[in-house]
C-alpha cells in the first residue's frame, strides 16, 4: 500500500506509538481517579504528554494544554469560548468545515478573507481590511487541508495584536511540520489534532491555551477534582476535560511527539516538500493533469491537488485505491478552499505526505495516473 | 514520622509542583488528599518531609506556584494546617 491521505490521518507511525499504546491499555487506569499505581501511572504519562507538548508548541505551563478527541473538538471549545451568538468573526477563505460549522451553528456574522491561491500577500491585505472594530475573533488556518497553501499566520496574529482582537489558529495540518510558536503568535487558543503530523493514534487532539483566556466546556461531568462542588473547575486544564480521558492515546502520541521532537528542525517539512516537488515534476508531464502547486516552496507543505481531464475525481481516487494507493477525492470537507482555488464543482485528488514516505511512492502515483490519463 | 502535605488545587498542578520540587533537588511525592482536610471534595496533595517545608516554599514561590494550604501531619496520624 502506499499511503498518501497524511492530512486526513498519518497511518504509518513510529513503532514506539503502537507500543506505548498496547502498554498503556495493560498497566494504565485513569489520572486522579485514585492514588493506587496503575492511576499514578497514567497521571505521569498525561502529565509528560503535556510538559512535552508544553515544550514542543513553547507554552510555559503545561496546565494550558487540553486534551481532545480531535482538531474539531479543539477548535470548537476554541471558538466557543470566545465567540458569542451572532458575533461578527472573521476567518480565511480556506477554512474547514470544523471552523465553519460551528460559527454557522452560532449565527455569526462570518467576513471572509478571501484571495487567490499561494498568494499571502493577498489574503493579508484582506485581513487588513476585514478585522475591523466589530470583530470579536479572528479563526485562520495554518495550511490549507486541500492545497497545502501555508498562510501567512504569523503576520495575521500580529494584526491580532495590533488592534487587540483574539486569534484561534487551526493548526490541523501544520503541526508537527511547520514551527508553531504559541508565544510568538500570541494565540488566544491554537487547536490540533495528534493523529497527523504529531503521529498520534487517532481520537487524540490538543488546545493549547492562552494563560488568561477563559474557556467554556462543551461538556460538565467529574474531573477527578473539587467533586464537592457541581460547577465545572474554574482552572485548567480540569475545566475541558470532563470525564475519563483516552490514556493510551495520549500514551501513544506522547510517543509521536517525542519523534517530531527529535527530528532536527524543518526536516519533516523539507522531506514532504521534496516529495511534492517530485509529484510536481511527474504530474506536470502528464497530458490532462491540472496541478495546483506553487512555484514558491516556502507557501505550500506536503498537500498536493489535482485534476485528471476527463475523469471525475472520485473516479481518479477509486481507481487508485484499486491499485493499492490512498488518496482522497472529492471536496475535503473544505469546501471554502474549492470555492477560492476555483475548483467547487469539480472537487480534487488530493495526494498528502508524511515523514514516512519516499520517492519510491511519489513515482508509484505518478506512474498509475500516467496510465489512467494514457 | 512527622511531614507536610501541600495541597493542590488539581492533580496536573501537583505534578508541575512536584515537577518543580525536584528541579531542585527535593523529594516529593504526589498522593490523595486526605477527605477529612479537603473539604471541596477529591484534589491531590504534595508530601514534602519535614525539613524540605521551607525550602519547598521558596522554590514554589520562585516557580509561580502557590500552594492551595498546607497541612503538617503528626506522628498519631492528625493533620493541622499551617498559616502561611
Amino acid at each position: 500500500m502506499v499511503y498518501l491521505d497524511s492530512a486526513a490521518t498519518t497511518l504509518q507511525k513510529p513503532p514506539t506509538v503502537a507500543r506505548a499504546v498496547r502498554s498503556a491499555m495493560g498497566r494504565m487506569a485513569s489520572p486522579g481517579r485514585g492514588g493506587h499505581k496503575p492511576a499514578m501511572l497514567a497521571a505521569k504519562t498525561a502529565f509528560d504528554c503535556r510538559e512535552t507538548a508544553a515544550g514542543f508548541f513553547h507554552l510555559d505551563d503545561p496546565e494550558n494544554v487540553v486534551f481532545t478527541l480531535n482538531a474539531t473538538h479543539a477548535l470548537n471549545l476554541a471558538i466557543k469560548s470566545i465567540v458569542k451568538p451572532k458575533d461578527t468573526v472573521v476567518i480565511s477563505g480556506y477554512e474547514h468545515n470544523a471552523v465553519t460549522r460551528p460559527l454557522q451553528a452560532l449565527g455569526c456574522r462570518v467576513k471572509v478573507a478571501k484571495g487567490p491561491l499561494f498568494e499571502p500577500e493577498v489574503i493579508l491585505a484582506r485581513f487588513e481590511q476585514l478585522i475591523t472594530e466589530e470583530v470579536s475573533c479572528v479563526v485562520c488556518t495554518h495550511v490549507s487541508n486541500v492545497f497545502g497553501y501555508v498562510l501567512p499566520v504569523k503576520e495575521i496574529a500580529r494584526l491580532c495584536r495590533l488592534r487587540k482582537v483574539p486569534f484561534i489558529l487551526d493548526a490541523s495540518q501544520s503541526a508537527g511540520v511547520l514551527p508553531v510558536h504559541m508565544d510568538q503568535l500570541d494565540a488566544a487558543f491554537i487547536a490540533m489534532p495528534g493523529h497527523k503530523g504529531l503521529y498520534g493514534p487517532q481520537g487524540t487532539g490538543l488546545l493549547l491555551c492562552a494563560a488568561d483566556r477563559e474557556t467554556r466546556p462543551l461538556l460538565e461531568g467529574g474531573t477527578g477534582s473539587l467533586s464537592a462542588q457541581q460547577d465545572m473547575p474554574d482552572f485548567l486544564p480540569d475545566r475541558l476535560e470532563a470525564g475519563t480521558h483516552n490514556i493510551p492515546g495520549i500514551a501513544g502520541l506522547l510517543e509521536g511527539l517525542r519523534y517530531v521532537a527529535s527530528k532536527p528542525d524543518g526536516a519533516i517539512l523539507r522531506h514532504e516538500q521534496e516529495l511534492t516537488a517530485l509529484a510536481v515534476k511527474g504530474l506536470s508531464a502528464i497530458p490532462g493533469v491540472t496541478l495546483y502547486a506553487s512555484k514558491r516552496p516556502e507557501v505550500q507543505a506536503g498537500v498536493l491537488s489535482f485534476t485528471l481531464a476527463g475523469m471525475d475525481c472520485e473516479s481518479v481516487g477509486e481507481e487508485l485505491g484499486l491499485r493499492d494507493i490512498a488518496v482522497r477525492a472529492g471536496l475535503h470537507c473544505a469546501p471554502r478552499a474549492h470555492e477560492s482555488a476555483g475548483t467547487l464543482g469539480s472537487g480534487t485528488v488530493r495526494a498528502s505526505f508524511s515523514d514516512f514516505n519516499t520517492p519510491a511512492d511519489v513515482r508509484r502515483l505518478v506512474s498509475e495516473i500516467a496510465r489512467l490519463a494514457g | 514520622m512527622v511531614y507536610y502535605l501541600i495541597i493542590c488545587r488539581s492533580l496536573t498542578y501537583a505534578q508541575r509542583t512536584e515537577a518543580a520540587l525536584a528541579r531542585a533537588g527535593i523529594t516529593a511525592h504526589i498522593r490523595r488528599s486526605p477527605k477529612t482536610i479537603d473539604s471541596e471534595g477529591c484534589s491531590h496533595s504534595v508530601k514534602v518531609s519535614e525539613r524540605n517545608l521551607a525550602p519547598a516554599l521558596v522554590v514554589l514561590a520562585r516557580a509561580g506556584l502557590s500552594p492551595k494550604r498546607v497541612f503538617i501531619v503528626a506522628g498519631d496520624g492528625s493533620y493541622k494546617e499551617v498559616l502561611l
